[in-house]
């Protein structure tokens, strides 16, 4: 136990050494490369942020924000301001768009429509019907 | 075929249900039109190219799958791949171990959803495995099978099946049995293919699944493939200077970072890469002016660049 102590000092030099040679010898190691996968989901994002806005340009739709009367342009400067979970629960109720066809397609593609409108101006923060969209803090 | 058995109280409710459904005259199943004749694609086409293995109890996935992989190049069987795609408490194979395998043995492992879709690929050439439910929705017989042709004036699909090579069955039977599991398909290719109904999104994320397992070399093949067909994309410039990256190749990795540089001249994350590549190189001079750039051009992921380049700067600093 005593010749433990005695070499305290020594292994504690030791410990020391090591540790701060592996400090400054591996700094380079850590490689900073982004990778594919980081590239590939900022692009989604991206994608996401512009089919809302392609939404939101769409005559029907800024028709229906018109007649209760909010401003499409102010709804679509408040894109900007979504969390990226926001912008891809919007983009993936655009994509269920039913694409034309029959009469009961149109009925149906008007109603999910409006859905999909109120459902952007619930997260914008210009209506309050849907208890399950958590409102932007203003 | 896999026999899942529900709770019988579950089950019941669900009869009394489906049968409600029947009476009022509502099938629930949405039958998609398959067309007598196509435009673009052939009346009739069957592939002779796919070997058949018959398979054992409740083990259609790993046949299938070994159809599938021997098809696209890989020498393989039913038996050797059990191990890695059969789960026996559930006396079958999940989809995602059916996706995972294919990548582990560096193929693309493509979906393909609905007609259109099958048919397009199959007049490609190329084989897909689609998951059926020959059962009922509160009964469910999960089956893998090869679908390796069709012909649309008879109306009928061919598959390989369970204990039958070149089985043939009516297009509105196999649609019931297929929309169960909402048109559930896989294309097994070699990522020297691309598959015919390819989106360039989706393609890259099938070879970032490569990436996933560590099959560079294979990743390295589709992203060439993928700039065969998109020139312009970004995501494969930086998965192809990734993927020799990761090989170790930084001599091809500096090559491909460059080209992208001159392709996106204001997307910071190139030039983030194509500093870490030419730092690997010893080539610190140019590998500091690149980190300098990405750091100019920020975005996003402005933060990493930061770090690039400080690390470049006290290497640099360290070895004066």
């Amino acid at each position: 136990m005593s010749s433990l102590r005695r070499m305290k000092k020594p292994i504690a030099g030791l410990v020391i050494f090591t540790l701060s040679a592996f400090t400054i010898i591996s700094v380079p190691a850590h490689a900073v490369m982004i990778n594919t996968a980081e590239i590939f989901k900022q692009n989604q994002q991206d994608l996401a942020r512009e089919r809302i806005n392609m939404f939101l340009d769409r005559s029907e739709v800024r028709k229906n924000l018109e007649t209760w009367g909010e401003n499409p342009n102010e709804a679509k400067a408040r894109v900007d301001s979504l969390t990226d979970q926001e912008i891809a629960e919007i983009a993936t109720r655009i994509d269920q768009l039913p694409a034309g066809g029959g009469a009961l397609g149109t009925i149906l593609g008007l109603a999910v429509l409006v859905f999909i409108v109120l459902l952007i101006t619930d997260i914008l923060g210009f209506t309050d019907i849907f208890p399950f969209v958590k409102k932007v803090d203003k | 075929m896999h026999f899942i058995f529900g709770k019988l109280r579950n089950a019941f409710i669900l009869l009394l249900l489906s049968i409600y459904l029947t009476l009022s005259g509502c099938s629930g199943v949405l039958l998609h039109n398959w067309p007598q004749s196509h435009e673009y694609i052939p009346d009739r086409y069957v592939l002779n190219s796919v070997l058949f293995y018959p398979q054992k109890a409740y083990q259609c996935g790993p046949a299938a799958l070994a159809m599938a992989l021997e098809w696209s190049g890989v020498p393989s069987n039913p038996e050797v791949l059990v191990p890695e795609v059969f789960t026996p408490s559930r006396k079958g194979s999940l989809q995602s171990t059916m996706i995972a395998a294919s990548r582990r043995h560096g193929r693309i492992a493509y979906s393909v959803s609905g007609p259109d879709a099958l048919l397009a690929e199959l007049s490609a050439g190329h084989p897909v495995i689609v998951l059926q439910n020959l059962g009922l929705s509160w009964f469910p017989a999960w089956h893998y099978a090869v679908v390796i042709g069709y012909d649309l004036p008879k109306a009928v699909i061919v598959l390989h099946s369970g204990i039958t090579p070149r089985k043939q069955i009516p297009l509105r039977l196999f649609e019931n049995t297929w929309a169960r599991s909402n048109y559930w398909g896989l294309l097994v290719l070699p990522p020297s293919q691309l598959p015919a109904t390819a989106t360039e999104r989706e393609y890259i994320s099938a070879i970032l699944g490569l990436e996933k397992t560590s099959q560079w070399k294979a990743a390295v093949e589709g992203y060439e493939t993928a700039l065969k067909r998109w020139p312009d994309s970004l995501l494969a410039h930086i998965g192809l200077g990734n993927s020799y990256y990761a090989l170790s190749d930084f001599e091809s990795a500096e090559k491909i970072f460059r080209d992208a540089t001159c392709h996106y001249p204001t997307e910071g994350s190139v030039f983030n890469n194509l500093a870490q590549v030419l730092w690997k190189r010893g080539k610190n001079q140019e590998a500091l002016k690149a980190a300098y750039k990405a750091v100019k051009l920020g975005g996003p992921l402005a933060n990493i660049y930061q770090k690039t380049l400080e690390e470049i700067q006290t290497w640099n600093s360290m070895i004066k």
